[in-house]
């Protein structure tokens, strides 16, 4: 069993689909784990936080050569694996297939796109079913995505969530009463956690997102929250950042991005956040891999970009 | 204009200000397009230019001016281009009888496949004509108009100088920014929409797999500007409404018309997201509980134009429009 994971991994390393048996066994392997996990993880320092990913596998790897191999750094990735890049497949099993083999040393948390609804819009969908050949890989995945926790908290200090707070949400306790095991609602205070931005321009504190889901939240929501929780700052995704990270709040709010050259054309850069067993924060930026230029060419399996991909 | 004159309306807007302050239906059409920028189209520019005009300013329309005759000859929209893209694409008839002169032009011009002046387009659809109003009009009448499916009225004050477009979206996002200045909004913002009577309506709906000319067809044949996009099980999978037209103008080769409306969904929503930075919810609705008040504010946060009215398994049960909110408001002077 650990040398088939082993090899799977390897496999997945190099960017090659593992079979649909040995997915479904992943998964189940997978969820396992995932359901002893809290809505609210703990997660011990040091570790190495990281935002959205969409999918772009040979990013994911610069990350890594970034940031230190998986097991060596821990790591904490605040969802978004799916969705727009042309890998969300290798991504997400990568991932897992890590979490399986190394589960005190990374911990996935879930996103917005971690949903079947928003999958089967933004890519994720298709790419299973064009790499598969059918949906069944497709409805393993999201049975996954069910699984994950919303939220992390490292050293009871840093609060991660992929989106932010909730209107519903006062305390880090109130969180843990959440039943997640679920497609994320299209309202209430999972959905928030998952879809909420932070706005410096929501004076009345609380406001309506322009998402369609979730809240704008101002400073006045904030820096009460983590007042009344003890936590010195909140790192969420979510949001394209040009800089590939944007402190607010008098840092006590920050986006962290990780997807560099945002579907391989947004020119962004990526970062992520070193966190040392002092809780020292420090932001580390990277680029774009090369390999994306000739990625496409050597995929035989599809001519020109993919449906799915704009 | 004379220094007299300005003086002269200057004061009038003041004096509007100090004694009518507190009744949203007295506001001047004209204080809300203040600090408009205004775009125009020439009459001349080719409907395939002047929906780069509409794409690049990020707007829905724009009055289209003749400068050889001086004047206003209409309003160019998606609602227009959609006309013209199926007249172009002959798949709809229209009798001769009902032809006014210029379409009969229009008409002959596709079927030679010459380029297309956009006066020949404006108001094509025969819906949204070209509306006018003073800038001292009341925003009661103007929200009349509104409630009656008009779009937008064009801010012209008695010289023929355009100060700019007044639309539902800005009339509305103007309401609820100044909300606290009118308490006598409040009580129908507390409302649920079932007490509104905007629960009721029928759902204009296409499956997910038909193609989107269809859609645009079917559109155009029921004079409405959009349609629920369902599943098999009738779950709202997002919608297409007629400003999505822009996308398909800018891929008129690559037939988009072709493709199914779930994917034009699909396509949109990726687009919209990477513009962004961020990714929209696929389907913007409201629960059939919702109040009022809230289903504005949702309109307003995400400037939509439209909310579908969906019931607890999701399935759509109604629509609440710009024109329906309007249409609520209007009641409310006449009450």
């Amino acid at each position: 069993m650990g040398s088939d994971l082993d090899r799977q991994i390897e496999t997945l390393l190099e960017c090659k689909i593992i079979t649909e048996a040995e997915v479904k066994e992943l998964c189940l392997k997978a969820r396992e784990i995932l359901v002893e996990e809290s809505n609210v993880q703990r997660v011990d320092a040091p570790v190495t936080v990281c935002g959205d990913i969409h999918g772009q596998f040979h990013d994911l790897k610069k990350l890594f050569e970034v940031g230190g191999e998986c097991p060596k750094t821990n790591y904490l990735f605040m969802g978004d694996f799916v969705d727009r890049g042309h890998h969300s497949v290798e991504t997400f099993l990568l991932l897992l297939a890590l979490k399986v083999r190394y589960p005190d040393r990374i911990t996935l948390i879930r996103g917005n796109h971690e949903s079947r609804q928003i999958t089967k819009v933004y890519g994720f969908y298709d790419e299973c079913f064009q790499k598969f050949g059918s949906a069944n890989v497709w409805r393993y995945c999201c049975e996954i995505f069910d699984y994950l926790s919303l939220s992390a908290i490292i050293d009871d200090r840093i609060f991660c969530v992929h989106g932010g707070l909730s209107p519903s949400i006062n305390t880090i306790d109130q969180i843990r009463t959440i039943d997640r095991m679920q497609e994320v609602p299209h309202n209430g205070a999972m959905c928030d956690l998952l879809w909420s931005d932070p706005d410096p321009d929501a004076c009345t504190g609380w406001g309506l997102s322009p998402r369609g889901a979730g809240f704008l939240f101002g400073e006045s929501v904030a820096k009460p929250f983590l007042h009344n929780n003890g936590l010195e700052l909140i790192a969420r995704a979510h949001q394209l950042v040009m800089e590939g990270y944007k402190l607010m709040f008098d840092d006590t709010v920050v986006t962290v991005w990780s997807a560099p050259n945002y579907c391989y054309r947004c020119g962004n850069v990526a970062a992520i956040l070193e966190i040392d067993s002092n809780l020292t924060k420090n932001y580390t930026i990277f680029t774009d891999s090369d390999r994306n230029s000739t990625n496409s060419r050597m995929n035989p399996q599809r001519e020109g970009p993919p449906d799915y991909f704009l | 204009m004379s220094s007299d004159s300005v003086l002269q309306n200057h004061h009038q807007h003041r004096e509007g200000i100090t004694t009518l302050s507190h009744d949203w239906t007295m506001v001047k059409a004209g204080t809300l397009v203040e600090k408009q920028t205004l775009v125009t189209i020439d009459a001349e520019t080719t409907v395939e230019d002047a929906c780069e005009v509409l794409l690049r300013g990020g707007i829905t329309s724009a009055p289209v001016y003749d400068s050889a005759k001086q004047v206003y000859v209409g309003m160019f929209d998606y609602g227009d281009l959609m006309t013209y893209i199926l007249l172009l694409l002959k798949k709809m008839e229209v009798p001769l009888q009902d032809q006014t002169m210029e379409m009969r032009d229009l008409i002959q011009r596709t079927n030679k496949s010459q380029t297309v002046p956009v006066k020949l387009a404006s108001d094509l659809s025969g819906k949204d004509p070209f509306c006018t109003v003073l800038p001292e009009t009341r925003l009661g009448a103007v929200v009349h108009d509104f409630g009656t499916g008009i779009h937008r009225v064009a801010v012209m004050d008695a010289e023929g100088t355009m100060k700019g477009i007044l639309s539902q979206s800005s009339t509305l996002d103007y309401l609820m920014r100044h909300l606290s200045e009118y308490p006598q909004l409040q009580p129908i913002m507390q409302k649920s929409l079932q007490q509104c009577g905007l629960t009721n309506g029928r759902v204009l709906s296409v499956n997910g797999e038909e193609k989107v000319l269809d859609a645009l067809i079917s559109m155009s044949t029921h004079s409405v500007s959009s349609l629920a996009v369902l599943d098999d099980q009738g779950m709202l999978l997002g919608n297409i409404s007629m400003t999505d037209i822009k996308h398909i103008m800018k891929n008129l080769r690559t037939s988009w018309l072709w493709i199914s409306c779930f994917q034009l969904v699909c396509k949109i929503r990726l687009s919209h997201g990477v513009e962004s930075g961020e990714d929209q919810y696929p389907i913007l609705d409201v629960n059939s509980k919702s109040t009022f008040g809230y289903t504005l504010s949702k309109l307003q946060a995400t400037k939509a134009h439209r909310m579908w009215v969906v019931n607890d398994s999701g399935c759509a049960v109604g629509v609440v429009s710009l024109t329906d909110v309007f249409r609520v408001l209007s009641g409310l002077i006449d009450s």
